[in-house]
């Protein structure tokens, strides 16, 4: 089906929207790249120092940390995610009772923010007063420290955050699973394959493409992770917990260093331009084909 | 087909922990808020006590500012939503039925733009927005909040006006309907659904967002997670049952419209993720 060809009246339709993307995030995204090839702080005046910012950040061993960090929290979280969410839909889509009432309780930390989640998430693990706490120490299993021991500082707000975001991952993964045509399980059960074989060969290799479409979401906006980190440690003790994000909060907001900060955030966007290649490929190829296709 | 026992059981068992993974955080926190201060630390948690308002009494006295700060949450929200829900339907109408190479890559673009984490553009937007006195007023906060939806917002009402047969746009011209008219008489009503998504979407995001309420508001145009951030931080020790009072109002709205509209967003997601 070939559109109409496109007027002032359809550049006046999608002029919002355009407006809104150039205007607050894509003219100052250009203005993060200049900013990170000067040296700027409060009531100063930027001054061209090329790649100085990028050099000093890459020599400060809290950037790497940072950066460790970052890489350590996205992987497992967003690999954890996938994985709960999978059995999840997999287990819906064989049948639940109550499936509505029930997919209404998996939905439910979707509509949470994250500082209600921290909230009740430290309430849990306080090391005096939280139940899970109490309940692993009652079972002679160690509990999270997470104010003092900075891996389970981050651990906690990871968990936190598989919290918050397996509901849009199961969802996927759920409605992707009930996309897939029952005639294909129906001659597989004439052609003898048991439950865990049809799982095995349809199910699975089937869901590939809508569980690499969640994953490279997911690394995306796990990759942002601020809140959950500010919240609980807020990147202590001793700068140990500290996520890029709070790395470049911190450069602009605590110690005015706008061109650390623009250089850290610059990286940033890289990097997540990086990580979504094969998403954009398919995308541009999607929507630049050739008429009739698309 | 009928399951062997142990397989019913071992799927009853996942399911039980799925549920209580979901739900046992918030549960615990909105029955505690019920609770007088005495119970609320009592270990185990003791599930029948006898509920109390005492907690919300002493959310009033020592956070008042607390209600006006939901209210801002709510003014926010409200603007977002209709924004974005506005701007993509329109652009959502022009992207399906019109094409150009330049259209086609504009909408390209919109989704590359997407991809720019929130962080980054506070560098530049913190002296611009103060420059414009526009530092603490919802203003900031709804165009920003709009602007990081309305690409998913495009996408996904693109995929519902995609299903709109264009032989109705075509009959509502040939009665003399310009493409505003047919996008208002045959369009909006027909994608309703997908509005509806879209909307939740953005009022969710709107409602709980901490870093851009955390940089752009002080005082006036407060929202209330910062308030609840506050209130965890607080360093003469942290007075949960308040804290727990004030976490379930923030919550309890939100969770309504998410559980209330189950059904759209998971077309919403569905056309979202598929199509784009």
């Amino acid at each position: 089906m070939s559109g109409w060809r496109a007027g002032p009246a359809q550049w006046a339709m999608v002029a919002p929207v355009q407006a809104l993307l150039v205007g607050v995030i894509f003219l100052p995204s250009l203005y993060v790249f200049w900013l990170s090839l000067n040296k700027s702080s409060f009531g100063v005046d930027p001054t061209f120092v090329g790649l100085a910012n990028y050099a000093e950040i890459l020599s400060d061993p809290y950037f790497w940390r940072a950066f460790r960090n970052t890489v350590v929290v996205v992987l497992v979280v967003v690999h954890l995610e996938l994985l709960l969410a999978l059995g999840a839909a997999l287990l819906f889509a064989g049948g639940v009772p109550a499936r509505r009432t029930m997919i209404a309780i998996m939905l439910a930390p979707y509509a949470i923010s994250e500082v209600a989640a921290v909230v009740m998430w430290r309430f849990m693990m306080d090391p005096q007063i939280g139940m899970v706490s109490r309940a692993l120490a009652a079972l002679g299993l160690p509990t999270l420290e997470w104010a003092v021991e900075p891996a389970h500082g981050l651990l906690l707000a990871g968990l936190l955050s598989v919290w918050l975001h397996l509901p849009f991952t199961f969802l996927i993964l759920y409605s992707a699973r009930l996309a897939l045509p029952g005639d294909l399980y129906e001659a597989a059960r004439i052609d003898g394959a048991s439950a865990w074989q049809q799982c095995l060969r349809i199910t699975l290799p089937l869901l590939v493409p809508a569980m690499l479409v969640a994953m490279l979401f997911r690394y995306v906006f796990a990759f942002r992770l601020f809140s959950e980190i500010w919240l609980i440690t807020q990147g202590g003790p001793a700068r140990q917990t500290e996520v890029m994000a709070v790395y470049l909060y911190l450069e602009a907001f605590r110690y005015n260093e706008f061109g650390l900060a623009a250089a850290t955030g610059w990286l940033m966007v890289v990097a997540s331009l990086l990580l979504a290649i094969p998403y954009l490929r398919q995308m541009y190829k999607r929507m630049f084909a050739p008429e009739g296709q698309a | 087909m009928t399951r062997p026992l142990h397989v019913r059981l071992l799927r009853h068992l996942a399911l039980a922990m799925l549920v209580a993974w979901s739900a046992f955080p918030i549960a615990l926190v909105v029955a505690s808020s019920f609770k007088p201060a005495r119970d609320i630390f009592v270990h185990p948690p003791r599930w029948l006590f006898m509920p109390t308002l005492e907690n919300y009494a002493g959310l009033v006295k020592r956070w008042p500012d607390f209600f006006h700060h939901l209210a801002n949450s709510a003014i926010v929200a409200a603007g977002a939503t209709l924004l974005a829900v506005c701007a993509s339907a329109l652009a959502a109408y022009a992207y399906s039925r019109w094409r150009s190479r330049a259209l086609t890559a504009s909408a390209f673009s919109m989704i590359f733009i997407r991809l720019i984490p929130p962080i980054v553009i506070t560098l530049p937007l913190f002296p611009a927005v103060n420059e414009l006195a526009l530092n603490d007023t919802h203003l900031v906060l709804v165009l920003l909040y709009a602007t990081f939806f309305v690409s998913l917002g495009t996408l996904v009402l693109r995929a519902f006006v995609d299903q709109i047969p264009r032989e109705l746009d075509e009959a509502a011209m040939v009665d003399g309907a310009s493409p505003f008219g047919v996008f208002r008489r045959v369009i909006l009503p027909l994608c309703a659904q997908g509005m509806v998504a879209v909307g939740v979407f953005v009022l969710v995001y709107a409602w709980n967002e901490f870093l851009f309420a955390f940089i752009f508001t002080t005082t006036k145009a407060k929202t209330a997670p910062l308030t609840l951030s506050e209130m965890t931080g607080a360093i003469d020790g942290v007075e949960w049952g308040v804290l727990f009072a004030a976490t379930t109002l923030q919550l309890a709205p939100i969770v309504a419209i998410v559980v209330a509209a189950q059904k759209y967003l998971i077309a919403g997601l569905t056309a979202g993720a598929t199509k784009g």
